[in-house]
């Protein structure tokens, strides 16, 4: 190429790198203005605005830095730059309602935000500084903000155990232990329940197959006066444990078959004494005492039965043990009769206690039973079937297995199989990309997916085995909030250390003691060092709380202390040296080291500390206001009539001192007495007694109600 | 433009309130005492659903294991003491009464007890059972269901 040429195109060339360098100049001086507009500077600006109109100014801007502020926590895997724009969040002066979000302070919380970070509890991305990344589900970021209603999963993500500050979560995971989710589904740190579906190894004996088919149909259907359907008992929040299966005719036809031929061990008919059912056959009165001693007995402590008052339709009674209004149409009298005198001897792990029944009781009981709690219609719709055909049973026996049953239920020589569902024990922290959303028209996020699943498993897939449960909105919060909090093991052992474990403890202790406490099942409803139930007091230290004979006279005859209770110790008809057993047991080994029964001698209160006990009680610490003497007082502790009578001494003066200590849910708060007023207090309450008359409790009468009834 | 501004941050806090799940169902009626644990419905309109942050649904717990007894009329377990009670103490929700105390004496009622604060000796002191942080927490509770509401800036001596 000639030079001069190229000194020409230089020239072009020139122009050309003189526009380029004009455009490269611009976007240069367009990016630092774009980078002064980015979203969280923009909050950061706009913060320190806002703080220079409050008075507290200085304080609100002391850490203050143009920059992303950021909590970076390696051991935990935490890096927020969520106070980047929520800047005020450890200021309490910016709790109030009037201040604009992202500036608002957190409410008050056990953890401090500096220490924890923000997406422990709240999920979304951390480490993103737009606001749409942060708090939503991009292409790229996949763990949304957790919608509040279910914050307390992520309590349940550390806190295996159960904490009072988290009642939503802890009801999520008594549900599913109720409904023993874990039958199918491997999920973490949830106990199986004590009692499973019932063991079907000798249904044949209990029910019919016409029965069967209508409860694998329909559990629990209740047709009114109408002729209206209304599935899942009385429109009351009361589930049935039973799900519904969605089967086909056939399905059920085979199944019932099965079922209905699982009579492995015979049942032995109990002959009643003969002369007692002359004497009573005939008798106009047999039901109406028969409903009298069902009744007495408080049988509904457990199972209820469906009341109509006033056109209005309620379960009343508890939920330990079935519903009752139509078992008399459900099971074969033969068999009721042996089930009521020894429980055990069908259902190895039931909670049904062992009564002492007389042959006249019985007899009484199981007529109400088998004529009043009953329903006609119950079995109108179902076809008639006849006897179980070969083919039938076969079909049964595979659905059995290949429906789940086996995961609840078992049948003697029946193998289920492991792991019949998929493993929950991480599902709580999954992305959206790692469900398999089906066919289901939801959000694409966890939340949606868990209760999909949970409301109608078939909306996401047809096929899916998993059967229909019937939820309340409550319910279904709580149970997804449970699920939600299983995000697997963690990630890192910093987190590994942070862990609160549940204790797993269990009371079966041996002996005299032991039989009587398993006939009795006490564990079903009392709780002893951690274990058993919640329905009734604590009795871990009974044995320094109640006096020996109080608990022999309370055993054979339970009355209620504490009037605002609907549900009540049932009458075991306990023999002397039952009582005795257990009396004995507890007073030597029920013991609290603070309240030694032998430490306090009833002997040294004198006249004088009785008297100013008596004054202390109704002047200056009006314990009047909850506790009932004499006719008059409040309803919300214990009736003290009888304290002398039934407390311990030395109970009484460690409980004054502070009943927490004794047991920790107790109500009542711990007072700042002198020790001299403890010393008054119990001397005065040692004077309380009252001979209760070791009258049956026949004069509640049998139209009253059971809060009525207990009302006395 | 600030204004602007203000608008879109509320509307993008509304929609991921919203994300992928539905509203707690206003419309359905909760039991206020069982079921219901972020929410109270107020006691003198049933179709109010007070929604409640997390201090004031711990007091919310509080209140109906420790106070419900005396300081309502329905309770978990039925019947109420209230009417038992001479004088009959305040319902919780007494905004008329209750409104006019501050936080301060509020904690102290339930701190020290009614005697010690020139009230009724019937109201027994829980500072020695209930932490700071839980009084605190009740009397946030307080001041959610009040009727008629809670105004925090009527109250003297705010700052």
């Amino acid at each position: 190429m000639p030079a001069e040429e190229m000194g020409k195109l230089t020239d072009r060339t020139r122009l050309i790198f003189a526009a380029s360098s004009v455009v490269f100049l611009a976007v240069l001086a367009i990016s630092p203005f774009k980078d002064f507009r980015r979203e969280w500077k923009q909050y950061k600006r706009s913060y320190q605005r806002f703080a220079q109109s409050r008075p507290d100014t200085k304080k609100l801007l002391a850490d203050y830095r143009p920059d992303i502020d950021q909590i970076w926590l390696p051991g935990m895997n935490v890096v927020d730059r969520c106070t980047t724009c929520h800047q005020g969040i450890t200021q309490a002066s910016l709790g109030d309602k009037a201040v604009p979000e992202p500036f608002r302070a957190h409410p008050p919380i056990p953890h401090k935000v500096r220490d924890w970070g923000c997406t422990v509890c709240h999920r979304g991305q951390g480490p993103a500084t737009e606001v749409a990344e942060a708090h939503e589900s991009t292409l790229a970021w996949e763990q949304p903000i957790l919608p509040t209603r279910f914050i307390q999963s992520s309590c349940g993500t550390c806190h295996y155990a159960d904490l009072p500050q988290t009642p939503q979560l802890t009801r999520g995971r008594e549900l599913l232990a109720e409904l023993n989710c874990q039958g199918c589904h491997r999920l973490p740190g949830i106990e199986r329940p004590a009692m499973l579906g019932p063991d079907l190894t000798n249904i044949g004996t209990k029910v019919s197959r016409e029965w069967i088919y209508k409860w694998l149909k329909e559990p629990r259907t209740i047709v009114d006066k109408d002729g209206n359907v209304t599935v899942n008992g009385y429109e009351t929040e009361e589930e049935p444990r039973m799900p519904k299966f969605r089967l086909t005719e056939a399905e059920l036809r085979g199944l019932s078959a099965y079922l209905s031929v699982q009579k492995a061990k015979a049942m032995v008919p109990y002959k009643l004494d003969a002369r007692v059912v002359t004497a009573w056959r005939k008798n106009p009165e047999l039901v109406s005492q028969g409903e009298l001693r069902f009744r007495q007995m408080f049988c509904s402590t457990c199972h209820s039965l469906a009341v109509t008052r006033a056109g209005e339709t309620k379960l009343i009674g508890g939920d330990i043990g079935p519903e009752l209004t139509k078992v008399g149409s459900k099971v074969n009298p033969e068999w009721l009769i042996a089930w009521l005198r020894d429980p055990e001897g069908y259902l190895p792990h039931t909670r049904m206690p062992r009564y002492g029944w007389s042959d006249e009781d019985l007899y009484k009981v199981t007529q109400y039973i088998t004529t009043k709690l009953t329903d006609t219609d119950l079995l109108t719709s179902v076809p008639q079937m006849g006897s179980p055909t070969e083919q039938e049973i076969q079909l049964g026996r595979r659905l059995f297995l290949d429906k789940g049953c086996g995961s609840c239920h078992s049948i003697e020589g029946l193998n289920p199989q492991k792991d019949f569902g998929p493993d929950l024990s991480a599902l709580g922290g999954k992305n959206a990309s790692e469900l398999d959303f089906g066919v289901a028209q939801i959000p694409r996020n966890l939340v949606s997916y868990i209760q999909a699943k949970l409301q109608d498993p078939a909306s996401v897939n047809p096929a899916a085995r998993m059967p229909q449960y019937n939820w309340n909105p409550s319910d279904l919060d709580a149970i997804t909030t449970a699920v939600l909090s299983m995000k697997g093991a963690p990630a890192t052992s910093a987190l590994q250390n942070l862990v609160v474990t549940r204790k797993e403890v269990a009371f079966h202790p041996t002996g005299s003691f032991g039989e009587v406490y398993e006939r009795y099942k006490c564990y079903t409803c009392h709780k002893f060092n951690g274990y058993g139930g919640n329905l009734a007091p604590d009795l871990t230290y009974e044995g320094s709380r109640a006096q020996r004979q109080w608990i022999v006279d309370f055993l054979k005859n339970p009355q209620t202390l504490r009037p605002t209770l609907i549900l009540r110790m049932p009458q075991f008809n306990m023999s002397d040296k039952e009582a005795a057993t257990l009396a004995d047991y507890i007073t030597m080994v029920l013991q609290h080291p603070a309240a030694n029964p032998a430490a306090v001698d009833a002997k040294q209160f004198t006249p004088a500390m009785v008297a100013l006990g008596k004054q202390l009680y109704e002047v200056k610490y009006q314990c009047q206001s909850c506790h009932t003497i004499g006719g008059a007082g409040g309803y919300v502790g214990p009736n003290l009539n009888n304290a002398g009578g039934w407390l311990t001494a030395a109970w009484t003066e460690a409980w004054l001192r502070n009943p927490q200590a004794l047991i920790p849910d107790t109500i009542e708060p711990r007072r700042n007495f002198t020790e001299d007023e403890v010393k008054a207090l119990t001397a005065y309450l040692m004077t309380l007694r009252q001979v209760i008359k070791p009258q049956k409790i026949a004069s509640i009468s049998g139209s009253r109600t059971l809060s009525q009834g207990s009302g006395r | 433009m600030k204004l602007h501004d203000w608008t879109r941050i509320l509307l993008l806090m509304a929609l991921v309130g919203v994300a992928g799940c539905r509203h707690p169902a206003e419309s359905v009626k909760t039991d206020p005492l069982l079921k219901a644990f972020d929410t109270e419905v107020d006691w003198t309109d049933p179709l109010h659903v007070i929604p409640l942050n997390y201090q004031q649904a711990q007091g919310k717990r509080i209140f109906y294991q420790q106070c419900v007894w005396c300081h309502a009329d329905a309770t978990p377990a039925g019947p109420s003491n209230r009417s038992n009670l001479t004088p009959v103490p305040p319902l919780l929700n007494d905004g008329a009464v209750l409104n006019a105390e501050s936080d301060e004496n509020m904690s102290n009622i339930v701190t020290l007890g009614g005697a010690a604060m020139g009230k009724s000796a019937m109201m027994p002191p829980y500072g020695r059972m209930l932490s700071a942080d839980e009084i605190r927490s009740v009397i946030a509770f307080t001041r959610a269901i009040a009727q008629p509401p809670f105004q925090p800036s009527a109250r003297a001596g705010l700052q």
